[in-house]
């Protein structure tokens, strides 16, 4: 059942990841990545009953939340133009 | 007896789950647009990762790490939702344009 | 039973390493760097090390990422078409990734009690923490007890780090530069938003 699980996961990563490689814009990449981050803490999870260790949990749990802090912050890098002092005129979203 | 309950529920949830997962991945594969790529990775993210979680929780039983699952799940209902719709606000704003039913005969 | 994790996380690592070198556009390989982080991270679990996969996690995938597309503002996004074909780096590397891989076929199982590097100092830290130290957990004995001087110096590494690219980055953002920003975002929001 945990193999079938963590099959189904392991599926799932190519899948993002061959979106990641294609995707024609920027935000193909950016959901390949997010969607990545979630199913790492699903297979951080499964891996953790998997080998009858289930003190794993706490990782996944901490890098749910660093997962979502990082998309939100690429993406308000991406709305804003740049993190601090630079210029905004050199990002390419749509290559 | 409850702990046969428990693995057919734990069983059929986990299965349930993994269903979900590889058609959201199939989903994001096949779907012809940033947007509606957002509702099948949200299918993932979200539904996929709620029924695995779910069934992960029959089989901790009463203990420390069915609280820990039931923290990612609540942080995976709060943040995903949020993500997708940062995610297209910021395409939006990025302009890519939807692909909508009139704009395809051009 | 989990070795189909291994044999799945290593074949996308080796996926995306090829990905990277082959894509021009700098923000998708700084995304491509992300995922790479991710599949380490799951590797390092599943070699039971997980506060060093946690770190992975943290640094490589949230704030590598970030700070290095606050780098990409500052230089532009297109990477130069190099101008001579690898073909002779690719041999040396590959001549020396081969002696590598012959030289590891010596070494004995990975983990195993009776090891050779297991025999010397491993039984003495495990024996005296208790006694000597006083601190519960062996690692956290060994790492800020026994290695004290190597932990120090770590922090110190990263301390400069982070001042380097603090100073590099510059996150100050200066003033006439935010109210322009947010005089030109207003109509071309509503503009977007409306149609």
């Amino acid at each position: 059942m945990f193999t079938a699980a963590a099959a189904a996961i392991l599926l799932t990563m190519g899948l993002a990841i061959v979106r990641a490689l294609l995707g024609p814009t920027l935000y193909d990449r950016i959901l390949a990545v997010n969607m990545f981050g979630t199913k790492t803490v699903l297979i951080i999870a499964v891996l953790g009953f998997l080998t009858g260790r289930p003190d794993f949990l706490d990782i996944a749990l901490v890098y749910a939340l660093i997962n979502f802090i990082g998309v939100i912050a690429v993406l308000k890098f991406f709305e804003y133009g740049s993190l601090g002092a630079g210029r905004s005129d050199s990002r390419d979203p749509t290559s | 007896m409850i702990e046969q309950i428990a693995d057919g529920a734990s069983w059929a949830f986990i299965v349930t789950g993994a269903v979900f997962l590889v058609i959201g991945g199939i989903g994001v594969l096949r779907m012809p647009d940033v947007f509606t790529r957002l509702h099948a990775a949200g299918i993932t993210d979200t539904l996929a990762s709620g029924l695995i979680l779910v069934g992960l929780m029959f089989q901790g039983g009463w203990t420390l790490v069915s609280v820990k699952l039931v923290l990612i799940l609540l942080f995976l209902l709060f943040t995903s939702p949020v993500s997708s719709h940062a995610l297209a606000r910021a395409a939006l704003h990025g302009g890519i344009r939807p692909i909508l039913a009139d704009s395809r005969g051009k | 039973m989990a070795a189909i994790v291994d044999y799945a996380v290593l074949a996308f690592l080796a996926v995306t390493a090829v990905a990277l070198l082959h894509f021009r556009n700098l923000f998708a390989v700084v995304m491509l760097a992300s995922i790479y982080s991710l599949l380490s991270a799951a590797l390092f679990v599943r070699l039971d090390a997980v506060d060093v996969a946690f770190t992975e996690a943290a640094v490589g995938a949230g704030i590598s990422t970030i700070l290095m597309l606050g780098s990409l503002a500052l230089v532009g996004s297109k990477e130069e078409r190099p101008r001579h074909t690898p073909i002779i780096p690719l041999l040396v590397v590959a001549v020396t990734g081969a002696a590598l891989i012959y030289g590891t076929l010596d070494m004995p199982p990975f983990g195993r009690a009776d090891n050779p590097v297991h025999q010397h100092v491993a039984p003495r830290y495990i024996q005296e923490t208790p006694e000597k130290i006083d601190v519960p957990n062996v690692v956290t004995a060994v790492l800020a007890s026994y290695r004290g001087y190597d932990t120090m110096g770590e922090v110190i590494v990263i301390f400069t780090a982070a001042i380097g690219v603090v100073l590099l980055l510059g996150i100050r953002q200066p003033r006439g530069e935010k109210e322009s920003r947010s005089n030109e975002k207003g109509p071309t929001r509503g503009g977007k938003a409306s149609e």
